[in-house]
Parts: C-alpha cells; sequence; structure tokens
C-alpha cells in the first residue's frame, strides 16, 4: 500500500505540491499560534517527521532525528515534528516534548492538510520540501524497521540522511528503499 | 472509512471476507454468517485473553487494548501482527512438542479479527463486552517475603542498540530460604524484552567487578563459579512480561544461600527517551525442602561455530545419550541475531522420534523458555539431538553485520550461540543410585569433552561429578588431567586432594593441599577452601593440633567463614577444651545461624550435660538445616528419649535408619525405644538386624539376650549371652545377666 502511494506522490509531486507563495496555515505551535511559513530567512530544505506520541516506532526515532537535526541545521536544513492525529493536543505533546527532551519544532496538524500534502500515511515518516515547498522525498527514515516485528538490530541505509545530503548538494535526490513502518495516522472522518 | 490505506484495499478485502465466511470463525459463530461482528461481542474476549496482559496501561506493551477505542486505533497494527504472526509472540511450531501456556493466536481468532477490521470495526452493545482482569501496580502473588532491589538503578540511553544488562541483587539473608516463586518488577516493563535470573552461588560477577558492580554489568551472556560442589539445583528462572511471576511446581522450590547473588540479565531495548531500570525482585518462600531435583543441561554446538560471512545455511547439530530414565519438564532454544531456524528432537532406544521444539523462524526479541505441558518421559539410552541453521546472509534483516562478517562463538550480541537447554527430571532411579543428577552430569560432561577435549570447565565438572558418585580414583585422574592444562590451579589442586582423600591416599591429599595453599593467590579467600579440606583431614586423623593451626590460618584470611570457626570448635573439643570449643560452636552460630556442626556439636554438649531442653533446640535446627544428615536425627532422638518423649525419639530414629539403613547402632538403639515402648516384637527385631549388620557388638548380643530373656526364651537368651561374652569375655552386664538367667527364681 506505501509503494502505491509514493509512486502516486512522485508522479503528482510537480504539479500538486507546488504551493510557492500561496498563503497557507500549515497547523499550530504549541500555543495555538498558527503557522504560516515552516521555512524562515536562510532555510534551504524543510524536513518533516510525521509522528505520534503514542507510537512505539514513531517515538524510537527520536535520538535519529536529534542526530539528523545537530547534523543538518546549520547546513540551513530545519526540521519539525507533526503530530497528524487529534489525540495529539498541545498538552499531550509538551509532555512528549518534554519526557523524551525533543527540541525541535513540532506541529500540530489540526486540519491534516500538511499531511495529505506530504502524503503521509504512516508514523514515522519523513517528508523534505524545498523552501518554495516543493515536496522532493517522502517516506521512511531509515531502513531499521522492515516490517511490523522485522527489525534490524541497527539501520544499514540511512534513507532521509542521503536524501538530506543529495538535496543540499543539488544532487538527484534518492527516494526510499523500502515502505515506511510503523502505526496508521488517524485520519479525520471526511 | 477512517484510513485511507484501509479504503483503497477496501474491495479485495471484502472479497476475502466473503469467500471466508462458511469457513474458520465464521462458522463458529452463534450468528449467521453474514452477522456483523462486533468488539463487544466477539473482538474484546480475543483481546482480553491473548493481548491485555501485556497491553494495559501501565503494562509491557506499547500501548493499551483494553477499551474499544484501543482497539480502533491500533487496529491496522492488529491486523498486521496477527496476520504474520508476530503477535502474540510465540515462536514453536505446533505439532513439534506439546507445551503449556502456549500463546499461539488460533486461526479462527486471527480470522475473526481480520473480518472485523475490514467491516468497519463496530462496537456492539458495550454492556455486551466481558469483564476486565484487573492489572494494578501491586505483587500479583500478594506480599513478598523478601524483596530485592538494585543498588544503583540503571539508565538506559534513549537511541541506539539493544542493550544486554546483568544487574546484581545480593541475597541479604543468614539463612537459607527455599523459593517457591518469584516475580520480578523491572521498573520500566516497557523496555524489557526479557530476563534471565542466575544463582551466582559464589558470588563471582560481583567479585570480577569490585568497584563498579552496583550499576550492573554489561554482556548478553554470563558465566559464572558455580563453587567447589556439585550443586545441579537448577531452574529456568526465566522472566517475559507476560508473566510477571514465576511459580515452581510443587515439590521443586529453588534453594538460596548466605552470600549467594541473584543476576538479572536482562535484554533492554532502548524507548527513544532515557529510561530507568529500577529493578525489584520479591521473593516468595517456603519452609519445605525440595522433594524433586530437576536439573538443567544442554546440548550445544558453540565450538563449531565458524560461520563464513554470506553463508545462509549454516548447520550444527549435536547429540547427548541420557544415561538415566528422565522427564523432560522445559526447553529453552538459545540463539543470538543469526540463528534461523532450531530444531530439537529425542530418538528413543525402540527407534520412536518425540519431538523436543521447533522453530522455523527464530527471533531473538522473541526468546521464552518453553515448559510441556506433561513432563515427557525418556527412557535412559534415549538420544537427545539438535540441529540448528543459522542465516549471516544480508538478507537476515537480524545480522548485525552489514556487510556480513565471518562470526564464531561468543559472548557478544554480534558473535554467535546455539544452545538447546532442558530441564530434566531424573525418574525410575536405580536403588543404588544415590544422586542420578550425577550421572546426567557425568555424560553431559564426557561428551561436551569429546567436542573439546581441553575445556577445562568439563573437566572440573566430570571429575566433580565423579567424585560425588564414589569414584575418586577416576576423579583423581581426571583432575590430574585438568592440572597438567593448568599446572598450579588452587582450586583443582584443592578438589584433587579431596577426591585422593576419597580414595584412602590421605597423605598424597594433605600434599595436594599443601600446594593448593602455595599456589593460591594471597588476598580474598586465598587458599581458604584447601586450608579447610586440609584441617578437616587432619580433624579425621585426630591430629587436633594441626586441625586447630589450619583453621586458626583459614579464619585468618577468612574471618567470616562460619564453617571454619565450627571445625576450630571440633578440633579443640578433640583436643579436650570443651569451653573453648563451645564458644567457637557459639561464634560459629553468629556467623551463621544455620551452621550444622555448630547446632549438632552445642546439642551434643547439651544432651551430654543432661539439658535436653536446650539439646532438642539445637538438634531440630540441626536436623532442619541438614534432612539428610543421620547423626543429626539420632542426637535429637537422644534428646527426646531424655526428656521421656520416647514416640518422637522413634519417629526421629526411624528417619536416621531410612538414611544410614546400614548402621548397625541405629537399629540397636530403635529395639531400646521399642522395648521401653512395650513393643517387644518390633524390638527384637530391630536388635536382630543390628546384630546382621554388626555380628561383633557384645552389647547387642547382650540386648538381644535380655529381650530373649524377658519373653521367656531361656536357651536362646543363654546362648545370647555367651556369645556376647565370647566377643567380650569382660562384659559385665552380660556376665550378670548369664548368671541371672541360672539362678533358679
Amino acid at each position: 500500500m506505501s509503494r502505491f502511494f509514493i509512486a502516486l506522490s512522485l508522479l503528482l509531486t510537480p504539479t500538486i505540491h507546488a504551493f510557492a507563495g500561496a498563503p497557507l496555515d500549515f497547523g499550530l505551535d504549541l500555543r495555538g499560534n498558527p503557522i504560516h511559513d515552516l521555512g524562515g530567512p536562510g532555510i534551504h530544505f524543510v524536513v518533516l517527521i510525521f509522528a505520534a506520541t503514542d507510537c512505539p516506532i514513531s517515538n524510537r526515532y527520536v535520538p535519529e532525528i536529534a542526530r539528523l537535526n545537530k547534523e543538518f541545521s546549520s547546513q540551513g536544513v530545519r526540521f519539525w515534528w507533526v503530530f497528524p492525529n487529534s489525540s495529539d493536543n498541545a498538552e499531550v505533546v509538551a509532555q512528549h516534548n518534554k519526557d523524551f527532551a525533543i527540541h525541535e519544532n513540532s506541529l500540530l496538524d489540526i486540519s491534516q492538510a500538511t499531511t495529505h500534502r506530504a502524503n503521509a500515511t504512516i508514523t514515522p515518516e519523513a517528508a523534505i520540501f524545498t523552501a518554495d515547498m516543493r515536496e522532493v522525498y517522502h517516506g521512511r527514515i531509515d531502513d531499521r524497521y522492515l516490517d511490523i516485528g522485522r527489525e534490524r538490530p541497527q539501520a544499514s541505509r540511512h534513507d532521509l540522511e542521503l536524501a538530506i545530503s543529495a538535496a543540499l548538494a543539488g544532487k538527484p535526490v534518492p527516494q526510499p528503499g523500502g515502505p515506511s513502518i510503523g502505526c496508521s495516522i488517524v485520519f479525520l472522518q471526511k | 472509512m477512517k484510513t485511507l490505506r484501509v479504503f483503497a484495499a477496501l474491495p479485495v478485502l471484502l472479497l476475502l471476507a466473503f469467500s471466508c465466511s462458511p469457513c474458520g470463525a465464521a462458522a463458529q459463530s452463534e450468528s449467521p454468517a453474514q452477522a456483523a461482528l462486533t468488539w463487544s461481542h466477539d473482538i474484546a474476549p480475543v483481546l482480553y485473553k491473548n493481548c491485555a496482559t501485556c497491553h494495559h496501561p501501565g503494562g509491557a506493551g506499547p500501548f493499551s487494548l483494553m477499551a474499544y477505542e484501543d482497539a480502533r486505533r491500533w487496529a491496522p497494527q492488529i491486523l498486521k501482527a496477527t496476520q504474520s504472526r508476530f503477535m502474540p509472540p510465540w515462536l514453536p511450531e505446533p505439532g513439534y512438542g506439546d507445551f503449556a501456556d502456549v500463546r499461539r493466536l488460533s486461526d479462527p481468532d486471527i480470522a475473526l479479527i481480520k473480518r472485523w477490521v475490514t467491516t468497519g470495526m463496530p462496537q456492539g452493545d458495550p454492556k455486551a463486552a466481558p469483564s476486565q482482569s484487573n492489572y494494578d501496580a501491586t505483587w500479583q502473588l500478594g506480599k513478598p517475603d523478601l524483596v530485592l532491589k538494585v543498588h544503583q538503578p540503571f539508565t538506559l540511553p534513549g537511541g541506539g542498540t539493544d542493550v544486554f544488562r546483568n544487574l546484581i541483587l545480593p541475597y541479604p539473608l543468614t539463612q537459607t530460604h527455599y523459593i517457591r516463586a518469584m516475580e520480578i518488577r523491572p521498573g520500566a516493563p516497557q523496555v524489557v524484552h526479557h530476563a534471565n535470573v542466575i544463582i551466582d552461588r559464589t558470588a563471582s560477577l560481583r567479585h570480577q567487578h569490585p568497584t563498579d558492580w552496583e550499576g550492573g554489568v554489561a554482556g548478553m551472556e554470563l558465566v559464572v563459579d558455580a563453587g567447589n560442589h556439585f550443586d545441579p539445583d537448577r531452574h529456568f528462572l526465566f522472566w517475559k512480561p507476560d508473566t510477571p511471576a514465576l511459580v515452581e511446581p510443587e515439590g521443586m522450590p529453588w534453594r538460596l544461600d548466605p552470600g549467594n547473588d541473584l543476576v538479572l540479565n536482562i535484554h533492554l531495548k532502548p524507548s527513544g527517551k532515557p529510561e530507568t531500570i529500577d529493578a525489584q525482585v520479591g521473593l516468595y518462600f517456603t519452609p519445605d525442602p525440595p522433594s524433586k531435583q530437576p536439573i538443567l543441561l544442554a546440548l550445544e554446538r558453540d565450538d563449531q561455530l565458524d560461520i563464513p560471512a554470506g553463508d545462509s545455511s549454516f548447520v550444527v547439530e549435536d547429540s547427548l545419550t541420557l544415561p538415566t530414565d528422565v522427564e523432560v519438564l522445559g526447553a529453552y532454544p538459545h540463539a543470538h541475531y543469526l540463528g534461523h531456524d532450531m530444531q530439537g528432537w529425542a530418538v528413543l532406544p525402540n527407534g520412536e522420534t518425540k519431538w523436543l521444539v521447533w522453530i522455523k523462524n527464530w527471533d531473538i526479541d522473541r526468546q521464552s523458555v518453553y515448559r510441556y505441558k506433561e513432563p515427557l518421559l525418556l527412557p535412559k539410552g534415549t538420544v537427545l539431538r539438535m540441529k540448528y541453521t543459522y542465516d549471516n546472509s544480508a538478507a537476515n534483516p537480524h545480522n548485525p553485520h552489514n556487510p556480513p562478517v565471518r562470526v564464531r562463538a561468543g559472548n557478544r550480541s554480534e558473535d554467535e550461540m546455539g544452545h538447546l537447554w532442558l530441564q530434566v527430571l531424573p525418574v525410575n532411579t536405580p536403588p543404588n543410585v544415590s544422586d542420578p543428577r550425577l550421572l546426567i552430569e557425568e555424560a553431559w560432561m564426557r561428551r561436551r569433552l569429546e567436542k573439546t577435549p581441553t575445556d577445562q570447565v568439563s573437566l572440573y565438572n566430570l571429575a566433580a561429578a565423579l567424585a560425588g558418585q564414589g569414584k575418586f580414583t577416576e576423579a583423581a585422574a581426571v583432575y590430574q588431567q585438568e592440572l597438567k592444562l593448568n599446572p598450579g590451579d588452587a582450586r583443582t589442586l584443592t578438589a584433587m586432594g579431596a577426591a585422593l582423600d576419597g580414595a584412602g591416599l590421605w597423605q598424597q591429599a594433605q600434599d595436594r593441599y599443601r600446594a593448593a595453599i602455595q599456589a593460591a593467590p594471597t588476598g580474598r579467600a586465598g587458599g581458604c577452601d584447601a586450608r579447610f579440606d586440609l584441617a578437616n583431614l587432619e580433624l579425621r586423623h585426630d591430629d587436633f593440633k594441626a586441625a586447630e593451626t589450619e583453621f586458626r590460618a583459614q579464619l585468618a584470611a577468612c574471618p567470616e567463614d562460619a564453617e571454619a570457626r565450627s571445625g576450630l570448635g571440633e578440633a579443640l573439643q578433640g583436643a579436650g577444651r570443651a569451653d573453648d570449643a563451645e564458644r567457637e560452636f557459639r561464634r560459629a552460630l553468629e556467623l551463621d545461624p544455620g551452621d550444622f556442626t555448630a547446632l549438632l556439636n552445642l546439642g551434643s554438649i547439651a544432651s551430654d550435660a543432661g539439658q535436653p531442653e536446650p539439646a532438642i533446640k539445637f538438634l531440630e535446627a540441626a536436623s532442619s538445616a541438614r534432612p539428610t544428615a543421620p547423626e543429626a536425627h539420632e542426637k535429637l532422638a537422644a534428646a527426646y528419649a531424655q526428656q521421656g518423649r520416647l514416640n518422637d525419639a522413634l519417629a526421629q530414629l526411624r528417619i536416621a535408619a531410612g538414611l544410614a539403613p546400614t548402621d548397625a547402632k541405629l537399629h540397636s538403639s530403635l529395639s531400646q525405644v521399642l522395648d521401653a515402648l512395650g513393643q517387644s516384637e518390633e524390638a527384637f527385631a530391630e536388635q536382630k538386624q543390628a546384630l546382621q549388620l554388626d555380628p561383633n557388638d557384645a552389647d547387642g548380643w547382650n540386648n538381644l539376650g535380655a529381650l530373649l530373656a524377658r519373653g521367656r526364651q531361656t536357651d536362646a537368651a543363654r546362648a545370647a549371652f555367651e556369645h556376647a561374652l565370647k566377643i567380650q569375655p569382660d562384659h559385665a552386664q552380660a556376665r550378670a545377666n548369664l548368671a541371672r538367667l541360672s539362678t533358679p527364681k
């Protein structure tokens, strides 16, 4: 299934995901303020990590995201934790960030618009956007999890790291080598 | 539809559900096949029975599955994990070993979950849901008799690979206790995958890490020093999240002695944030010592584990022939990350094959001990076999190396292992075998030596098993073999001394003990064992002066050794220094209130001084400290008799005679007590038996004569008295009895 969506997003990326200049809300910060800009001055790429506070696999990636943030934040890359599930309200996420010592920015995607824009369906899942909000990568963080219950002792391919490096170097961005594994995002009923 | 994924898949899944409806779960349902499944009626019972033991608030599962909203929230994961049989965790193939507490979900239940998820996950009537089990944070078996806590909590980092840690919990009591149950509360259940509890009899791990043991010791596998004596009291103390309380089978408690440590060997999975492992172990005592004594043995092939990089099908095999009938109680297959297919089976002497276990897709994260529903009887001559296959290719996702590298056996998680541990209970033991576990240990060690002839642990254990069976000469030869590999090893020299002593070569034994004392490292406990054995040997040869010197030297090195203290008491008593002796016995009891020698001697002293009350107190303690020691029961009988408690005395003498059936003295004592109780016929029979065992006992013939005379069997009585006088012409009582017999009344 995930593969289907990956294919879809690649296909549609050039047309659907070009939002440059559009006045959009991406969600709320933990104080309830709308976020209009995920990037900012000097930011070349925005990395979104879709997460759920109650998803164990998502939580296990907290140290890895901290590592990547440390590696790339000085190179014009801005990381966001994006919480799409309605149960993850400001209070829950604030406590979670405290428990897990999360220092990256957090976004409550209350309308799930950002989640749909990135085509995320799973937590954890990553998306890389250019400063003009073109999605250049969507998928797994690394290959540690092959399936629910099939896990490597450590990752052997760091897909997200490779993608960010390539994007920063202006090279073609390598796409994920396998599906995202984790917990399904609970989508709002329409 | 809630999620895009389900929406997209819906047509396919509906079709499946439809075509499946006449079979599986739907066929079992009370309602027609097309009736909607609901959480309340259909799903909650399955989740409560199979998942909620871990998946409850505060439980080991990463999320709760107690409420309808939980099931709905996690439905995609439940579906996936049950379809792949990742959950509930259960590795053995059905049909290859009949285990208790099987957690494998049935096919109808799996189908039921699938149908519910794909038909919109309706809740149904909440009132129809079964009641929830109560998972509270208290001890499951009530307040433990003793709670052990780690001295210093261990902090698991938030990220990185899995962590294997050994937390050391010293047993703080000064008395032996038997443990009928244990509950482990790891502190952070969601990150503790499993734990093995190892009894470190000699606190060896703590002594190897004198300065930093309190924070625990890293490592996946552990070798602890079992001490100098054959002590096969071995149990699977394996903990996993859904079974926090380990209750031992009836009659099989395990033992903790003063000075023992429990080592909690835990597998931890980082959660993303630092976690505090503040483990507690609750112990539940029983006053009853074990009536059944199982032993653990292992098939293993570590010597052949040398797996080429990229090899996806590397096989090792092992076998072991059982030297005695056993019942197999449980199995613990174990490998690290490359293990793939693991088979264990038994070939009986009649050619029949019985499967022990088969795991087709090994996963270290889901390892477990498996206990058989019914003990599996395997007769003597059965060949136990194992065949393990390893996958060291890049296609094995568990492979810790990328790209794969050559892997050999070792203790680190990136090394490999191939073990099939079995817990067996010897049964149908022939009367001439005192402890059948020694036969098993001997066979096991001989097999290990076939594989690795220079393995010192195997040589040492084989020699100890031989010595335990009284095969002292053979044992000494094996120790000699080990000394060739490890010359000057103090422990082996000491053990060899004991074997030579057992073989009657006590001067040679003395030499070995002295060599051991020389060879022992100075400092903590250096040479203590050798000194103790040497002192004991001297004590037995009535060289009290030398024994006193050795015991005192030993106490200088090991002042806390109660046995040395009571040994010194015996040496002093032998030398006629009764007051000094008594003082040492009392000091021994201060160090260890259960010290057998001190209790026995203090009991004897009190009994000899005509103080049956304290004597009984000491001797009752002595006989419970070592229930298999006939002398404790014998002396206790004498003390009871002093108080006129003849029936109690009789009971103790019967126990003693049961333990030492060839001890003539005991039968003689039994005869006297029975006579005093007016049971003349039994008294006569016991005295006859005593004389069969020791025909040269003049007292015995005299007593027999007295019993016969009282039964008016004058001629036989006369013959008995005359026999007594033939053995011992100056036996005054026999002479007087004979004279009385001749005097007409």
